[in-house]
């Protein structure tokens, strides 16, 4: 019955649906991706600092920046991770299975670099500067798991 | 700079992972009323109220309004400030500003967060949707796709960042509000705590918790009085950077944007050797090897040192600059205090009220606070008004 | 329900779906406050010591003196319809009750109103300035939802 020290909870889900605009620079990078299995990016005339993902302004240099360039898709792998707790996954709606690895390529020709999946879960078989291309979906979306995942070639 | 502002007051609520005896509102009051008491001032003294929290992660927007009773706040003048990590120490220069501008003569900030009401996939939304949130590894999977750049480019073995997280949860003990005290944590415990992401352990990770803590800003002529020996503000600094994890090239190494705000808070002060005169930095370390990667960005040591300070016990109790007496972020960390938090630890050093952890003879101290992917904030605090 | 984010690109947009499970902890005093309702059937307000206001639910310092309150007062169950409004097209969210109808009720003897469902059984007993009285639901679990709605006596 009543316990002084019983505390009391109020559990509440939130169920929340969103329509985000991808705006034009992202429509069209995801448009490429899923038409021609091209990656694009954008490049400042000012700096020449070519950025993935593209986007309107340089953000050094705040110029407008229209200048689109085909980058990888092969890349170099400049960080990585072996994931090994488990975590809600929002685009599972459940928990992804672990281990799983991660890291950031950075694209041949881009100056910034792609947070991903790696198809590589042994931490032994991962180091920095090694080459990765990407894997992509047969049939694509038009948004990033498009790629599946970036396969580690050593 | 405007007029000069000290804190004269601080407090804090016992930080635990739940705390199931108290609502939001009822935490912030824990704090407010702390504060006030340490500052003998009642809640009609303060002028303005800052409320720093991440609404997001318990899911109750506008917890101004919410909170406001807990605070003190009715019928004046409160914000609310949601900056990531950076929200209590965003809050605590928003405070100065507050007090700096002449508008307003006391100020008093309030951190809090209520973490175990909420869900950490609610942290997902703070990503972006197109890009970087499909990437489900969190915080910590993003820490470690750092800590690789950092491991790669530095002589630093994991053994170094076991003893930072020993220094955080030892040093915890002699803090009573402190989470996870561990008086008998050892290196060897450390790593051999189960990998989360790698090459972080779980022991090397902060944890979540349930906290408040509030700060308290006066105006010079008011401070002197209410204080015997006023923490002064001597500079604010806060500084962003580009939004994807990958615009960050070796992101913990690099950390542009803490470099540039200390290099400015010291120019500002006139410190030229950060280790020899400063004398207690309080830094917001949400992994062992952010400590290390960012002892070299304070300018603490040469670049490629770090392992050196803490090997040689340099930002240890006893050492030539303490990192942490309070336990740090390693060893609490309700998000929205954690800034504020690290800013009580730092004035309540000057004030002489760190008991058990109270190092010696301090007139200068740092904080720092840090956010998401790269925001940086830097405060110096002083006794004397400069 | 289904949980999780789906990817669809419409046109321009991007949209999914996330749920997320928040547990808020009630705190010591509101769960006196909730173990009354599910246990006892009683409404309970606390009284501040400096100006001798009842706030219900309970608050554990005033909501205007700042200072911690200790007593802890019953109110009657009956009081004072002070407004309402009716929801025309409610949400999943809502409550089951149909017709939707809020209403704001100032218990006698507490300071402050409560907002809480009005049911009604004549159409045109429902007006402002009647007397109602809570009504506990069968099932209680410790949830403001414990009083299933206010009626009209």
């Amino acid at each position: 019955m009543m316990h002084e020290d019983e505390f009391l909870r109020v559990p509440i889900t939130m169920d929340l649906t969103f329509r985000y605009a991808a705006g034009r620079y992202f429509t069209h990078f995801f448009r490429e991706i899923k038409d021609n299995k091209r990656i694009l990016g954008v490049r400042c005339a000012k700096c020449r600092k070519v950025y993935l993902p593209p986007r309107p302004f340089c953000g050094e240099c705040h110029s407008r920046m229209e200048d689109w360039i085909e980058v990888g898709p092969e890349g170099t792998l400049v960080g990585f991770t072996v994931v090994y707790f488990s975590f809600h996954d929002a685009s599972l709606g459940g928990v992804r299975p672990t281990p799983f690895g991660a890291g950031l390529i950075q694209l041949d020709g881009a100056d910034t670099s792609l947070n991903h999946y790696l198809g590589e879960s042994n931490v032994a078989n991962l180091r920095i500067g090694m080459r990765v291309r990407p894997i992509f979906k047969e049939k694509r979306e038009g948004n990033i798991s498009d790629i599946l995942y970036f396969e580690v070639l050593g | 700079m405007g007029r000069s502002v000290a804190i004269v007051g601080t407090g804090q609520t016992v930080h635990r992972s739940r705390r199931d005896d108290v609502s939001m509102m009822e935490l912030v009051r824990e704090a407010a009323t702390s504060a006030l008491a340490d500052a003998e001032m009642r809640a009609s003294d303060i002028d303005a109220v800052i409320l720093a929290n991440m609404e997001l992660f318990e899911g109750r927007a506008l917890p101004e309004m919410w909170c406001a009773m807990g605070a003190g706040a009715l019928y004046k003048h409160t914000l609310k400030i949601a900056t990531g990590g950076t929200s209590g120490t965003s809050g605590a220069i928003a405070g100065f500003h507050h007090v700096a501008s002449g508008l307003f003569d006391t100020a008093m900030v309030i951190g809090f967060e209520k973490q175990s009401d909420g869900q950490t996939t609610a942290g997902m939304a703070l990503t972006d949707p197109m890009w970087d949130r499909h990437v489900a590894s969190a915080a910590i999977g993003n820490f470690a796709v750092s800590i690789s750049q950092y491991l790669a480019a530095r002589d630093v073995d994991e053994r170094h960042s076991a003893m930072v997280a020993v220094k955080a949860r030892r040093n915890a003990c002699n803090n009573p509000c402190a989470h996870l005290q561990m008086p008998d944590l050892t290196v060897e415990d450390v790593l051999a705590s189960p990998y989360l992401a790698y090459p972080i352990h779980r022991l090397e990770m902060c944890p979540t918790t349930d906290g408040a803590c509030a700060v308290i800003f006066a105006c010079e002529g008011k401070a002197e009085k209410l204080c015997s020996r006023p923490a002064w503000v001597r500079a604010a600094v806060t500084r962003h950077d580009l939004p994807y994890l990958g615009d960050l090239k070796d992101r913990l190494l690099t950390m542009r944007t803490l470099r540039d705000a200390a290099r400015k808070a010291y120019e500002i002060v006139g410190i030229r050797e950060p280790i020899k005169e400063l004398d207690v930095a309080e830094i917001y370390e949400p992994v062992t090897y952010a400590e290390l990667a960012w002892y070299e960005c304070l300018g603490f040591c040469k670049e490629g040192d770090a392992w050196r300070l803490i090997e040689d016990g340099l930002t240890q109790m006893d050492g030539v600059l303490p990192v942490n007496p309070s336990g740090g972020v390693l060893s609490t960390n309700p998000i929205g205090a954690s800034g504020t938090i690290r800013t009580a630890e730092a004035a309540l050093q000057i004030h002489g009220k760190g008991g058990r952890r109270q190092v010696p003879d301090v007139n200068l101290a740092l904080v720092t606070g840090y956010g998401v992917y790269s925001w940086s904030d830097v405060m110096i605090l002083s006794s004397s008004k400069g | 329900m289904t949980s999780g984010l789906h990817w669809s690109v419409e046109g321009l947009a991007v949209s999914g779906r996330i749920a997320v499970p928040f547990d808020y902890s009630a705190g010591k005093t509101a769960s006196r406050f909730l173990r009354e309702l599910r246990d006892h059937q009683r409404i309970f307000g606390k009284r501040c010591p400096n100006c001798l206001k009842i706030w219900v639910p309970p608050q554990a310092s005033c909501v205007e003196c700042f200072v911690e309150t200790f007593d802890w007062v019953e109110l009657s169950p009956e009081g004072l319809l002070l407004s309402h409004t009716w929801i025309s097209s409610p949400k999943p969210h809502h409550p089951p009750l149909r017709p939707l109808i809020y209403g704001l009720i100032r218990l006698q003897g507490a300071h402050n109103n409560l907002v809480h469902l009005i049911r009604f059984d004549e159409p045109g007993e429902l007006q402002n300035g009647i007397r109602v009285k809570a009504v506990f639901s069968k099932q209680r679990r410790g949830h403001i939802l414990d009083i299933a709605y206010f009626r009209p006596i």
